[in-house]
């Protein structure tokens, strides 16, 4: 268990800011007591003889012991101002968080996922605010961003384009150019399998033989129908039929020409049977069974697969499939009309997303081939060197080659991942894609995702070149590392060089870097780390295949402690599990792949694209809900703490309270605990659907802009103005008698009344900072204050015989006697607010947040509960016409991409089982291997 | 049955409103204009409820006369402690307070006191409210330290406040006649009937080496010794009023008023001030512009920024 790591416990970054704040608090606490400590041994002293400090005094006051006073005020003073650390504020915070999760998060319905019936789940509450502030995803690809689904979408043959589909990707340009792309009927007769999503009348129920050219449509079927290494299981019919195959890709291939009327359905070691419906005439069905002589594998070098068959009538063919590059170059000379078109529709195809294979096939005269094959029987039976010399074997044959045509499977993606990948970075969000396929895989999803495009600035470090290769072969295990870490570092300099050029200009293009697993292992040396750091922080997407679990974990890692951001993995699978551990916020989906990944995370969605809403929606609505429970908090301790420590000042520092004790008490448990939880709840700046609408709005929180320490300065400020507002204007404005019976206020009546202006003042200061208000507040709100009122009320009307220091007994009936009482609570909380409220008119007037330009721009609309979409632009064209607009509008141009894209899945395991990795096994690595056993058949054969 | 099921329904709705987020709620959106409106609002509430607070302040007439230096005859000013401490130097000294306008019955007679921490920690806590409801029938007087006993027995009213009772007296002659000073219910109901008992009667009080203040006569209750009451309600500032008593007439422009008083008390060692203050009491209560001159000043900030951001608004319109 290489790969395993200890289970992190995760706190989220705003937790660890909070720990920051309430140090300082601990700080003020201990300067406010410091400074009353001081001044009560300066003050101490025999003249007051009111004190009766004259014979033997407590410690405490002991005018001969000044140090000892200080030291014994300092301990009082402490317990005193307490109130300044909010203990209550944790408590809440849980509060706060566990209701946000389990029923916020859990009960999304837009984070339901009803075909599996998976809600989301939040499986720890500690991280919802964190969530607020991601800046780098790293995603694994199959099971994540795919649904590791492969199906055959479209083709060409003949220069002609079959297949009527539209890719995620095409949909997403076509909408953000704004056309509403409208779903295609398909067709009444159209088969839809999993693994075949194609339709197009011309080509289906035969219909392909009124096509301008039956000719290359029949060798393109039948090349899909031998060329492969696929094993057809159980029953014999089309119907019933499961075909086994190393990788998807081929199944999907077989799938299609079965319903192309070429049903593959049995193999023997020599012989490959294809029941050939509607071959000449429709209806008429026919077993044709063809001879394979050789079989040319598929590997990563090659990048192409050949099968050298004999026809029932004695004709001799050579079916290819591969890259369009290899294909390309094996070509025999002429039509170069049709290359151009195939070529276009392979950058087409590319552009789209989809993973795409030439066909080619060549006649082959008898003598060539029996020729040829001594030279491979030869080489197959080689002891040394067996894997090269087939390559060379093949290379001789495998050339004039006649183009058929190219085959488009598209990868299927997970619903709405190229939207979502688009929302996340338009929110500042920097998505990485971590893979264990290979490169051209990843990047021909990474295209599909809309990670990549064609105008970026692509920088590939790829340890797939020829002196890498070179170098490897010599075998020397010290020299290839020492080689590649050279090469490595030679190439990471360069892409820095040329990306810093990019900084200097205004508007370079987009960065990108593609990067795999072997470079990437020499690139996280801790000697290269600060470079690979700097460039891929400056990339706007990063690809990284070909990497082990360890890898994934590695690189996360990197961004969280060298970049110190906040980093999110997903994934699905148990090569994630390191890497949802080691990421800020881990978060699994849940439903296919097993459960390592979700036990292991944080957070588990049933769709990637979920997690526009657990970010965008829940994550943003918990930070600032989260900042301002914190800040409140802050601000409502000090503001009450403060006015206590003015008192100090006059009262010879002795430490005698302001407030009794229940006051002290209650403050934070019940006049002031309810409505700033209220606010952690319900607080809404904008609605959901806005959240999403504008990704914008989520660049706060990744700035942190609502817990800074300039904003906690702000919140400080206002503290210490209003406590000092509370208690000067309290304290000099009761100095005469009050009331026409000429009586004077005691310390109890002075400081009831300023307690009261507390309670009310930063009750309503509560309100001022919610962006919308439900009921629920005003009745936290006003339920806070008249508790207040109750509570004052009960207890100074109350006199136990048990405990006879009523000082406050009859306190408030004598107040609420005086008009003073309530022109002083008119007064002092609107004085006290003053501040705070023109300080928000100015801010937003001036200097808005993002989310208050957005609230004015639709503050006339009605909120919407975020279910309906408002971005759906009506346009009057018919479905037909605005979807052929639609295709018009796409990008035609350019692409060198084109897609190629042909590798096992099993290649992740197998390539994690290389660097003793476990993975876990899956179905296609049975597959594969009965694949194998079935292979080395041909050749004793051949040998009779 | 059809209501319960609507209140179910009613309730599931709730809830999912609730778990959706999507509650009921206003929003307020703090636009230039709502907050032109709201500071013109708060202008044209504080103005007037100012001027109203401000004109109730003006319409108390207050004089004060400090007198705890010129009390001190001129030999003995170098050393005003020993002069106060010196139980044989007679402490009756006279003042004359010229009244500038006309004042109306009741008038308030106040002592003021500067720089006197009733509000110390020490000083707050030394008293027993239990004994001063239930005499001597409650025994535990520790809360009164450093005052609890005498003798072994017990001091009734017990404690630093009671010790330290104010003391000084005063006479007001005018015009050879003496003005009737009224000096019953100058302390609030709520203490003479629920604080101090009526049963509770003085016991081995002021007995000890110190005297820290006034004697009580032991032949009243407790809560009939509305000095002692009104001294006991412990202030909130080191620098505070206590009433004294009302006199019950008028007193005319130029009327001059003598007072006769015996300067006691000792303010001298920790150099506090002594006054004397005659006020009239408004509806509000004694002189003070605080109040109003904080609510104007309120109502004229609110109205200035009103003003400020109204010609911002003109200017830079959005």
């Amino acid at each position: 268990m290489m790969n395993s790591m200890n289970v992190p416990s995760k706190r989220s970054t705003l937790e660890r800011k909070l720990d920051k704040l309430i140090l300082t608090l601990f700080g003020t606490l201990f300067t406010m007591c410091l400074i009353g400590a001081i001044g009560s041994g300066v003050f101490i002293d025999r003249k007051y003889y009111f004190l009766g400090l004259s014979k033997s005094v407590e410690d405490q006051f002991n005018p001969n012991r000044r140090f000892l006073v200080v030291l014994l005020t300092m301990l009082t003073l402490l317990t005193l101002y307490s109130t300044i650390i909010p203990i209550s504020l944790y408590v809440s915070i849980e509060m706060v968080k566990f209701i946000q999760s389990t029923q916020f998060i859990n009960k999304d319905l837009n984070m339901y996922h009803a075909e599996t019936d998976t809600p989301a789940l939040a499986r720890t509450s500690n991280l919802n605010e964190e969530l607020g502030q991601v800046e780098y995803i790293f995603s694994d690809k199959t099971g994540t961003l795919t649904r590791n689904l492969m199906e055959f979408f479209k083709c060409t043959i003949g220069g002609e384009i079959y297949g009527t589909g539209m890719t995620e990707i095409e949909r997403g340009v076509a909408e953000r150019k704004g056309i509403k792309v409208q779903e295609v009927p398909t067709s009444i007769n159209s088969v839809r399998e999993k693994g075949f999503n194609f339709d197009d009348v011309r080509l289906m129920r035969g219909a392909w033989r009124n096509e301008p050219n039956p000719e290359a449509c029949k060798e393109f079927f039948r090349c899909l129908a031998i060329c492969h290494t696929v094993l057809p299981e159980g029953d014999e019919s089309p119907e019933k039929i499961k075909y086994q195959a190393a990788s998807p890709d081929e199944a999907a291939l077989v799938l299609a020409a079965k319903h192309f009327g070429y049903f593959f359905y049995r193999r023997t070691p020599t012989m490959i049977y294809v029941r050939e419906s509607h071959v000449e005439r429709m209806g008429k069905i026919q077993d044709v069974s063809y001879e394979i002589l050789n079989v040319l594998e598929f590997n990563s070098t090659r990048k192409r697969q050949s099968v050298v068959c004999r026809y029932p009538d004695g004709r001799l063919v050579l079916y290819c499939k591969g890259a369009d590059t290899v294909i390309y170059e094996r070509l025999v000379g002429g039509s170069d009309d049709l290359k151009k078109v195939t070529r276009e529709h392979l950058e087409k195809f590319g552009s789209a997303g989809l993973r795409t294979l030439c066909l080619a096939y060549k006649d082959l005269a008898p003598d060539v081939y029996e020729s040829w094959n001594e030279k491979f029987i030869q080489a197959k039976s080689s002891l040394r060197d067996r894997e090269r010399k087939l390559d060379e074997v093949a290379e001789l044959i495998e050339k004039d080659l006649i183009l058929i045509g190219a085959t488009a499977i598209e990868d299927k993606l997970q619903e709405g991942v190229p939207d979502c990948i688009e929302t996340l970075s338009r929110a500042g969000i920097k998505i990485w894609v971590l893979t264990g396929d290979k490169m051209e895989t990843a990047i021909n999803i990474a295209y599909a995702c809309n990670l990549l495009n064609n105008e970026m600035k692509q920088f590939i470090i790829s340890s797939e070149t020829d002196a890498i290769r070179e170098v490897e072969e010599r075998g020397d295990q010290v020299e290839i590392a020492r080689f590649i870490k050279e090469e490595v570092k030679k190439q990471l300099k360069k892409c820095l060089d040329e990306a810093q050029q990019y900084f200097h200009g205004v508007s370079g293009p987009k960065l990108a870097l593609i990067i795999d697993g072997k470079c990437l292992m020499y690139a996280l040396d801790p000697s290269l780390r600060i470079m690979l750091l700097n460039l891929s922080l400056n990339c706007s997407s990063v690809v990284c295949c070909r990497v082990s679990p360890l890898q994934k974990a590695q690189v996360t890692s990197l961004v969280k402690k060298g970049a110190r951001k906040i980093t999110l993995s997903i994934g699905d699978g148990a090569n994630d599990v390191s890497m949802i551990q080691a990421a800020h916020i881990g978060v699994g989906i849940s439903g296919l792949e097993g459960m390592q990944a979700v036990m292991a995370s944080d957070f588990a969605i049933a769709q990637f694209r979920f997690l526009k809403d657990l970010l965008l929606v829940h994550g943003r609505w918990s930070y600032i809900r989260l900042c301002k429970v914190v800040t409140y908090f802050f601000y409502k301790n000090l503001t009450f703490t403060l006015t206590q420590f003015w008192f100090t000042f006059y009262t010879g520092f002795s430490g005698q309270r302001f407030y009794d004790d229940w006051f002290q008490s209650l403050y934070n448990v019940i006049f002031t605990a309810l409505p700033v939880i209220i606010v952690g709840l319900f607080d809404k700046d904008v609605s959901s659907s806005l959240s999403k609408r504008y990704p914008e709005l989520y660049k706060e929180g990744i700035k942190n802009m609502f817990f800074k320490w300039r904003v906690v300065a702000i919140w400080a400020f206002f503290a210490v103005y209003q406590s000092l507002v509370f208690y000067y204007f309290v304290t000099v404005s009761s100095s005469t008698s009050q009331g026409s019976s000429g009586k004077m206020f005691g310390l109890w009546d002075v400081s009831t009344m300023a307690f009261t202006c507390v309670v009310v003042t930063v009750n309503l200061r509560l309100l001022m900072i919610c962006n919308s208000i439900t009921r629920w507040h005003y009745i936290s709100v006003g339920g806070s204050i008249v508790a207040w009122f109750l509570f004052i009320f009960l207890y100074s009307g109350i006199m136990t015989p048990y405990d006879r220091q009523e000082n406050i007994f009859w306190v408030i009936y004598v107040l609420m006697s005086t008009f003073y009482f309530y022109i002083t609570l008119l007064l002092v909380p609107v004085a006290a607010l003053l501040g705070d409220f023109l300080y928000l008119g100015v801010q937003r007037w001036f200097f808005p947040y993002d989310y208050q330009i957005v609230q004015e721009i639709h503050k006339d609309e009605a909120d919407d509960s975020g279910r309906t979409d408002l971005l759906g632009i009506d346009n009057q064209l018919t479905p037909d016409e605005a979807r052929s607009y639609a295709l018009s509008q796409l990008p035609r141009e350019l692409s060198k991409h084109t897609g190629f894209a042909f590798d096992s899945p099993g290649y992740e395991s197998f390539f994690a089982s290389q660097l003793g990795v476990y993975a876990p096994q899956k179905a296609w690595d049975v597959a594969r291997r009965a694949s194998m056993r079935s292979k080395p058949k041909p050749k004793p054969n051949k040998i009779n | 049955m059809d209501t319960d099921r609507e209140r179910h329904r009613a309730r599931e709705t709730a809830f999912y409103l609730f778990t959706q987020q999507s509650l009921p709620a206003c929003k307020p959106v703090l636009t230039p204009g709502w907050v032109i409106a709201i500071f013109l609002f708060m202008g044209v509430i504080f103005i007037p409820v100012g001027l109203v607070t401000l004109r109730a302040s003006h319409c108390v007439v207050e004089i004060v006369d400090r007198y705890d230096i010129d009390c001190v005859p001129e030999p003995s000013r170098m050393d005003k402690v020993s002069y106060i401490q010196d139980d044989s130097i007679p402490k009756n000294c006279s003042r004359f307070m010229k009244v500038h306008k006309y004042m109306k019955a009741p008038i308030y007679i106040y002592y003021q006191l500067d720089n006197y921490y009733q509000n110390h920690r020490r000083y707050v806590k030394s008293r027993s409210d239990k004994q001063l409801l239930d005499g001597q029938k409650y025994h535990d007087t520790s809360y009164c330290q450093p005052v609890e006993s005498n003798n072994n027995r017990p001091i009734v009213p017990c404690g630093l406040i009671a010790w330290s009772l104010f003391n000084d007296t005063f006479e007001f002659i005018r015009e050879g006649a003496e003005l009737k000073v009224n000096r019953k219910n100058i302390a609030w109901k709520s203490d003479r009937g629920h604080k101090f008992g009526k049963n509770v009667y003085p016991f081995n009080f002021q007995n000890g080496t110190l005297i820290g203040g006034g004697k009580l006569n032991p032949e009243i209750p407790l809560s009939d010794q509305e000095d002692l009451i009104v001294w006991m309600r412990t202030s909130a500032l080191p620098s505070f009023r206590k009433l004294y008593g009302r006199i019950e007439e008028d007193l005319d422009v130029d009327d001059v008023v003598v007072v006769n008083l015996m300067n006691n008390y000792n303010t001298y060692s920790f150099g506090g001030k002594k006054k004397l203050v005659l006020s009239t009491s408004s509806w509000l209560g004694g002189k003070n512009d605080f109040l109003g001159h904080a609510c104007v000043f309120v109502g004229c900030s609110s109205l200035t920024l009103a003003i400020i951001f109204v010609l911002l608004h003109v200017k830079y319109r959005r």
